[in-house]
């Protein structure tokens, strides 16, 4: 998948940002949406000094991430329903097409894949991390670490 | 828009209420151009910038975002936390 700077708004449903994928990473990246949301709301810690914030806001803190996560999957619910407002069949593939409000949330949604599938794996250096001996699930967390950081590069080429 | 090193032009008081800091720590998950385009989201910030906190995030382990009073600390950090980032709100000692 790759940013195409230079594509004509109206050839893709007027959305201004427009990239290019072939069919397979169109599966790809619908699979990979498909998970979302993997972190859990424990993860999030308002501070690291259990006394310089109170119960009170660490629970408001996971409350708002709770309810973030349910407006992107009702958000993510509807780009699955419309999906041929979203991408259109190019010469060569496909092409996707998002406003910058809608690049932001895709962007946010793949790294809660890709933070939580780390997460899942027990929070390993990546450099370091031996691939081999892994679980299922385990594999599959490598994989959708993988493949949301993949988009989640090919979205960021949009936005520098 | 927070910085650090505005302090010097904000009233006494105020100053003693931006008691709490705003840090970002390192992972080794979250992508380097991703990091710089939160912060320059969240902050507003110019794009050297918000690289430069990326960079001190990546190679000191952490990064001193904003000083801040109790409640925008904890408005930047839900932020930040909604994006995926390690960030937490600590008491300035």
């Amino acid at each position: 998948m790759k940013f195409v700077p230079d594509a004509k708004a109206n050839d893709a449903g007027g959305a201004p940002l427009v990239f290019q994928m072939n069919q397979v990473e169109k599966a790809f990246l619908l699979a990979t949406l498909q998970l979302f949301p993997v972190l859990e709301d424990s993860h999030h810690h308002l501070s690291q000094d259990p006394g310089a914030t109170g119960p009170a806001d660490q629970r408001l803190l996971q409350q708002a991430m709770a309810r973030q996560r349910q407006q992107y999957r009702a958000k993510l619910d509807d780009f699955f329903r419309a999906q041929r407002r979203f991408f259109t069949n190019a010469q060569e593939g496909v092409q996707l097409a998002l406003t910058a409000e809608q690049l932001e949330w895709l962007l946010q949604i793949l790294n809660d894949i890709r933070v939580g599938s780390w997460v899942q794996l027990g929070c390993p250096e990546i450099d370091s991390f031996r691939r081999s001996g892994l679980t299922p699930a385990q594999t599959r967390a490598v994989a959708a670490m993988d493949m949301s950081g993949y988009f989640q590069a090919a979205l960021l080429e949009a936005v520098k | 828009m927070p910085d650090t090193e505005q302090e010097q032009r904000t009233d006494p008081k105020e100053q003693r209420d931006r008691g709490y800091l705003v840090i970002c720590w390192n992972d080794p998950v979250n992508l380097m151009d991703y990091v710089t385009h939160v912060f320059q989201v969240v902050f507003g910030w110019p794009k050297a910038k918000a690289e430069h906190h990326m960079l001190q995030v990546h190679n000191a382990g952490k990064s001193l975002l904003a000083r801040e009073t109790f409640e925008k600390a904890e408005h930047y950090v839900h932020q930040l936390q909604g994006y995926g980032l390690h960030a937490t709100m600590e008491r300035d000692q």
